[in-house]
């Protein structure tokens, strides 16, 4: 019985060995290893050896997020950036590093739901600060007992913020969490360590009876030997070989200029976390002429200059990366003013998205006129620190999404007019852009 | 017995020769000079084995794999300060006026971040060496800085300098002398004027390279105005022309849009043209009746035609045109491009006993285009050579090339003290001259133009000047010591609104107009001597106009629209002249054409070895060389190209053959359809009695009977009932061949230029071609006939007639909705769009040409090499400047893909996301390709047939449409209309 069990053990393990090749090569992610799990459970019901396997302890963990947590940075984000910052920096109002140990969380309380009224009080601190920030009246917000809470658990407790990493141009992968190869290669260690167990075992039972006994390699080696004798086998096993390095060429020729992951450093450390994500910054406000041209086109540092005219300091590297603008358009930030007769120096920012040149890509029939979020091809990009290429830009990627995605008809007159027809030829289908030419080939290449 | 016999190799072997030993020993006698090819003396004592060899051949082709893995950092540099104007992608575009001193447009002009790449028609039409002209701006054989003596120099130096001498020379009551090309610009006129009170003793003298200093004369003896008279094209019903290219060359820009406004078969209106020439013109192509004269001849038929309009009789050969044009008096127009004063008098006189003048001939509102005065230059060259100019400036000329007299000119110009030159080369007069001053292009000027009375046009810069130039304005203010002529500019302009009017290009002033004498001339008399000589005419090529822009590669390759040669100018010739001579023209092995050389030599001056194209249409006894050819200091493109016919002048020939062969770049080596209907046509009377006439569609026999292609077609058809259909119609009697739309193409879609030896190999790249056909003698009615056997009927039928009857048609890809191109393609490179056009993915393709083979059109093109950034091809592409005419939409080839029209599918894309973008559907204006936007005509029309608004629709159901070689039935997108003839 022992035997058999070792050899249908030796089988699975060539098995997971064959399909962490095939995940490896093929990128087959979505194999499922569970049915494979649940035969080496029949098979040790049918041999009944259930007590090796539970040698085999699988431990989860999970991690929660908090809910409070998330809460209290919405508010925050929503109603207190436009005016603080969670530092010490003055924006419109103060700094709010360290506020609800400064201020009593009653009189925050007041402050918050209305200053004026707290001001009109006679309250000392309030008319100070009222006083010290040229008399702004802060917006009344009137939040909850439960959103106060929230709000001050966050201002108690900010994130760390991390400093962006710069990554030199070189492609990162992508780690998160043990990738299905490694959980493959895993149990296929576990695997060979069971054969080993086993083979010790059956040696060790083997001496009791006193037969003669077989190192663990002589048994692989018998084994593979046995494996080997096939015809079959070994031209299954040369084919096999032959198709995946055949497939490992293929694979890093079409690799060949995709830069999924592409990060490279930027001359200035511009953090779209920052502007787009914490702030709200809409991209059209930077990226204008993604709405009306082929180019979302990089801001000229003009339109930085908007903002950053009165906002001298970031809230990361300070005013160390914005004085990279002031220097690329001549600014003072310490007069607040322009230097006259300065040359300017454009600032060279490395493209991440590239397209090669046969290929023709509009920004504003995407943005504009299939109101595509920037986000589905750019990512979270809100969340970036460094912006790094989200999708591989094939042209297979593109295809892709030309089929799935719907012809946005309703209310242009461009489509009503003209594709009447089409709506009663496709009746009940979605009508999708390869519908109306969205993989002809001389639309994008000309 | 048998003896062996010797045989020997020669008598070397015979005598024993040690070199034949030596031959037995090496297979060569000489050493192979390896050397030589693999350019290293030393080789051979080089210690290189072959396994070292493999290794480094290994090694390399590894690197060079890995190293093209590599992705290359690109830099995104975004403007520091954007204009507002400017949107990256977008293009801007500027209303503007093209005046080279020669060619004068009012344009648009396309801008793409801030460079212009594309003109556009604005208020007149655009010829081809308009279109052309945007190329002109980036050529980086312009003068790049101001000359002192040759050398380098800066402005502030030479301003310093001139500035010196013209008060030294004003001091001492020097003359100064203006020699100008016409001069269009009210201001610069002004501004001369202000110099003169300045300077004291300033003479402006304006010449034009192609004189019409005759009918200027002519017209002031006559009316009292020195000016061109308006001809309105459109409203005569009879035109007659002795030798006017009114429709390429002479005259105002929109001749060519008015001719065909009034030539509109499907109105049954069409104007009857008469043609009497002796070199077969664009305009005489065009004709309805063509007569063959020799240009001594002129004079006397004149004088016959306007007897015969005061009741006398009429030469045999013009009595019908004689009772055409006294039919309609009043309501008819006949012009002359003679540059003889009397002769230009005589046609007056006709026009006005026939009534034409305010009716459809207009002297009240005149065009200025041409004011240059031939005896102000003769008197100029007089006074240069007497010493007594002491200052010259010349602006927008070149006349030590395009001066009969330029031998005179330049001897004179050593006696001037001080000579200025604004030319925008060193061309053959600048670098005669002390100062080069150079002139900023018209795209990077301030400028205005009035060429017809009361009518302003106005010129802005779109582009930075690329080069350290100065708009000569600028310069003569500079020397006046003032500055701004912008400011001056507008101060001018004060009755206009400046901005509206710089923004539409243009403004009409309603303020007065000319007033002219009524015609009041003495009938002249000619010498009417005939001549036997053979006489020699100078005429002018659509491609090259007077030279000004010889060195634009998209000029030089353009082919001429009746020999279809391009990079070259040569004598045209009769056949029985060149008979007679011993002349002759012959194809190559290769099909190239080659031809016969001669000295000629006119007014004493000889060119040598000219050669001669025998040209259908010249008439028996003539000959004919374009000018604008024979350049030496045009640039590497147009120097020593051709031959210059300014020097010899028009007059009688001697002309000596000499041996040799002459190889010419000819891109259409048939003249005639083969009894073909390639081009359908019928007569005016034909078609107003049957509107199908000429036009049939072809029948098959079925077992139903006859049916048309579409009934018994084999494919598959395609669902074109929703979304759009785009397809062409082309007008073939709209069409003049004036090639604008040719380069137009070239512009919009990157099509590079190969040169005269590829072309001769038929390896020319022009997405579109204008065929040219001749009409034959021989027709398949007259060999039925007279029992003519079918080889000699279509031996005949090769052979053009002397005076033939011409038809142009422009054939780019026929997008065919039964592409035979699509099915055998291994790549799938080439395939069907569901909006009617053939798609060509340049980046799929793999070169196998199978497409090119099997293209009935023959519209498809190879690039053979890489013609960018290839120093073998060394125009505007291989050119840092010159790439900057670019059009970013639209990939440069590579090498070893076949490419061809694409319809201009990013414009139709462009407009599609407009109309997407402003929630309308596409408008029929929008709808343009570059070569129907360029067509003056508007013979080319494209438009989306599914769309009711659009005007192609409605043509495509016209009687007169019809697919090219509809025998195929491959169903094309685009079609023609039938050629209709006003001949009975």
């Amino acid at each position: 019985m022992l035997y058999l069990v070792e050899h249908f053990l030796f089988r699975i393990a060539i098995n997971y060995i064959i399909q962490l090749f095939y995940i490896y090569f093929f990128n087959l992610k979505n194999i499922n290893l569970q049915p494979k799990i649940e035969d080496i459970f029949n098979m040790i019901r049918i041999y009944n050896i259930k007590n090796y396997f539970l040698l085999l302890v699988v431990s989860f963990t999970f991690s929660f997020q908090s809910l409070a947590e998330v809460d209290g940075a919405q508010i925050f984000k929503q109603n207190c950036t436009a005016c603080h910052v969670l530092g010490e920096t003055k924006l419109i109002g103060p700094g709010l590093k360290g506020i609800t140990e400064k201020r009593d969380k009653e009189w925050l309380k007041k402050w918050i739901n209305n200053s004026s009224e707290l001001i009109a009080s006679g309250d000392a601190d309030a008319i100070a600060i009222f006083e010290e920030y040229n008399k702004v009246v802060m917006t009344n917000f009137y939040f909850s007992d439960e959103e106060f809470e929230a709000l001050f658990g966050y201002l108690e407790n900010p994130p760390v913020e991390e400093a962006p990493v710069a990554i030199k141009n070189t492609v990162v992968a992508e780690e998160e969490g043990l990738s299905a190869s490694t959980q493959m290669m895993l149990i296929a260690l576990v695997l060979l360590t069971l054969i080993y167990i086993l083979t010790s075992v059956k040696n060790s039972l083997k001496e009791s009876l006193g037969q003669d006994t077989e190192s663990v390699t002589a048994t692989v080696q018998s084994n593979f030997t046995l494996f080997f004798s096939n015809t079959i086998n070994k031209l299954f096993v040369g084919l096999f070989f032959a198709i995946v390095i055949l497939k490992f060429v293929y694979d890093a020729m079409m690799g060949v200029g995709v830069t999924t992951n592409y990060q490279p450093e930027q001359p200035i450390a511009f953090s779209h976390k920052i502007h787009a994500g914490d702030n709200g910054i809409d991209c059209n406000y930077c990226h204008v002429s993604a709405r009306k041209s082929k180019h979302s086109s990089i801001p000229s540092a003009n339109v930085c200059m908007n903002c950053h005219a009165s906002i001298v300091e970031g809230s990361i590297a300070g005013a160390t990366e914005l004085q990279k603008i002031y220097d690329a358009v001549g600014y003072d930030p310490d007069k607040r003013q322009y230097i006259e007769g300065y040359e300017q120096k454009p600032i060279e920012w490395v493209r991440i998205h590239n397209l090669p040149d046969l290929a023709y890509f509009n920004h504003s029939q995407h943005v504009n006129v299939g109101k595509i979020e920037c986000q589905e091809c750019h990512g979270a990009i809100e969340e970036m620190d460094v912006v790094k290429q989200e999708n591989d830009l094939t042209m297979g990627w593109c295809i892709e999404c030309h089929r799935e995605t719907e012809v946005k008809m309703e209310g242009n007159d461009y489509y009503t007019s003209l594709h009447e027809k089409m709506k009663e030829q496709y009746s009940g289908e979605k009508i999708t852009v390869d519908k109306i030419g969205g993989l002809e080939c001389g639309k994008c290449h000309y | 017995m048998t003896k062996a016999k010797k045989y020997w190799k020669g008598l070397a072997e015979l005598n024993n020769d040690p070199i034949i030993d030596k031959l037995k020993q090496n297979e060569f006698v000489e050493e192979i000079p390896v050397d030589k090819f693999l350019g290293d003396s030393d080789i051979s004592s080089t210690s290189t084995s072959r396994r070292d060899f493999l290794k480094f051949l290994g090694f390399s082709t590894a690197a060079a794999t890995l190293a093209a893995c590599e992705t290359p950092v690109n830099k995104a540099i975004p403007y520091v300060i954007k204009p507002e104007e400017v949107t990256p992608g977008v293009a801007n575009f500027y209303a503007t006026t093209m005046y080279d001193g020669h060619d004068y447009a009012s344009v648009l002009v396309k801008t793409r971040e801030g460079r212009p790449i594309k003109i556009e028609p604005n208020k007149t039409g655009t010829n081809a060496r308009v279109q052309a002209s945007v190329l002109s701006l980036y050529d980086s054989a312009r003068l790049k800085n101001p000359m002192k003596s040759g050398v380098k120099s800066d402005w502030n130096n030479v301003d310093a300098d001139i500035t010196a001498e013209l008060e030294k020379i004003s001091a001492d009551g020097g003359n100064i002398a203006f020699l100008t090309s016409t001069i269009l610009s009210p201001t610069t006129k002004q501004l001369i004027a202000d110099f003169s009170s300045k300077y004291k003793n300033v003479r402006h003298v304006q010449m034009d390279a192609v004189s019409s200093h005759g009918t200027l004369e002519a017209n002031k003896t006559s009316f009292g105005v020195r000016a061109l008279p308006m001809f309105r094209f459109d409203k005569a019903a009879v035109i007659v022309s002795f030798g006017a290219d009114f429709i390429g060359n002479w005259g105002h820009p929109n001749n060519e849009k008015d001719y065909a406004l009034g030539r509109n078969p499907n109105d049954g209106k069409m104007s009857k043209h008469y043609q009497v020439e002796s070199t077969l013109s664009l305009t005489g192509s065009n004709a309805d009746e063509r007569i063959q004269i020799k240009p001594s001849e002129q004079a006397g038929l004149l004088s016959n035609l306007l007897n015969a309009l005061n009741g006398g009789t009429a030469d045999s050969r013009i009595a019908k045109m004689a009772a055409d044009l006294s039919k309609n008096a009043g309501n008819s127009i006949v012009v002359c491009g003679s540059n003889d004063t009397k002769i230009q008098i005589l046609v007056n006189a006709i026009n006005d006993k026939l009534g034409n003048y305010e009716n459809t001939i207009t002297l009240s509102a005149p065009s200025y285009l041409n004011q240059g005065n031939d005896t102000d230059v003769a008197q100029l060259i007089t006074d240069m050579n007497a010493g007594n100019i002491a200052a010259l400036i010349t602006y927008n000329i070149n006349p030590s090339y395009s001066l009969q007299n330029a031998a005179g000119y330049n001897s004179g110009l050593e006696k001037v003290s001080l000579t200025i030159s604004t030319s925008l080369y060193n061309d053959e007069s600048a670098s005669k001259m002390m100062y080069a001053c150079p002139d900023n292009h018209y795209l990077e000027s301030w400028g205005d133009a009035m060429p017809t009375h009361g009518e302003y046009t106005f010129m802005q810069p779109t582009i930075s000047p690329l080069f350290n130039g100065r708009q000569f304005q600028e310069s003569i203010m500079k020397w006046m010591g003032e500055s701004d002529y912008h400011t001056y500019l507008q101060n001018y302009y004060s009755f206009a609104d400046w901005n509206q009017s710089v923004h539409d290009g243009y403004f009409t002033s309603n303020d007065g107009k000319v007033n002219p004498a009524s015609f009041a001339a003495t009938i002249p008399s000619f010498d009417l001597s005939k001549s036997e000589a053979i006489e020699f005419e100078m005429t002018e090529k659509i491609s090259m106009g007077d030279g000004s822009q010889s060195n634009n590669p998209w000029l030089q390759e353009l082919p001429d629209p009746l020999s279809r040669a391009c990079w070259d100018n040569y004598l045209t010739m009769s056949a029985s002249t060149a008979g007679d001579l011993g002349i002759t023209n012959w194809n190559i092995s290769n099909g190239a054409l080659n031809g016969s050389m001669v000295n000629i030599t006119v007014n004493e001056t000889t060119l040598n070895n000219v050669p001669v194209m025998i040209q259908p249409g010249q008439a028996n006894g003539t000959v004919a060389l374009a000018v604008g050819y024979g350049r030496t200091a045009a640039g590497k493109c147009g120097n020593d190209i051709g031959y210059n016919a300014f020097s010899l002048g028009n007059g009688d020939a001697t002309i000596e053959v000499i041996g040799g062969e002459y190889e010419f770049a000819a891109v259409q080596l048939h003249h005639t359809m083969m009894g073909r209907d390639i081009v359908k046509e019928t007569t005016l009377a034909d078609f107003i009695v049957d509107p199908t006439s000429g036009n049939h569609k072809t029948l098959y026999a079925t077992h139903d009977g006859p049916k048309t292609g579409d009934k018994v077609s084999l494919w598959d058809e395609f669902d074109h009932s929703t979304g759009h259909f785009w397809n062409m119609s082309i007008d073939l009697t709209l069409c003049t061949g004036c090639a604008a739309c040719v380069i137009s193409c070239h512009a919009e879609n990157n099509v590079p230029v190969v040169g005269k030896e590829e072309i001769r190999k038929s390896r020319d790249m022009h997405w579109l071609r204008i065929d040219r056909y001749f009409s034959s003698d021989m027709t398949k009615e007259l060999s039925a006939e007279e029992k003519i056997s079918t080889i000699d009927m279509y031996a005949e039928m090769e052979d053009p007639s002397g005076n033939p009857e011409t038809v142009y048609q422009p054939v780019m890809c026929q997008h065919c909705n039964h592409a035979p191109c699509e099915t055998v393609c291994p790549v799938a490179a080439t395939s069907h769009g569901a909006e009617g056009q053939n798609h060509m993915a340049y980046n799929r393709c793999v070169g196998t040409r199978y497409c090119a083979n099997n293209c009935p059109y023959k519209v498809r093109r190879f690039n053979w090499f890489q013609y960018s950034d290839n120093d073998k091809f060394d125009f505007n592409m291989n050119d840092d400047y010159g790439k900057m005419v670019l059009n970013p939409d639209v990939v440069v080839r590579s090498r070893g893909v076949i490419e061809k029209c694409s319809m201009c599918i990013q414009q139709i894309q462009s407009i599609k996301l407009d109309a997407k973008k402003a929630g309308r559907t596409v408008r029929d204006e929008d709808a343009q390709t570059a070569c129907s936007s360029a067509c003056s005509t508007n013979a080319i029309v494209f438009g989306d047939v599914n769309d009711d608004s659009h005007q192609i629709q409605g043509l495509k159901k016209d009687s007169r449409s019809y697919q090219l070689l509809d025998h195929l039935n491959v169903d094309p997108s685009v079609f023609y209309q039938t050629k209709i003839r006003n001949k009975a």
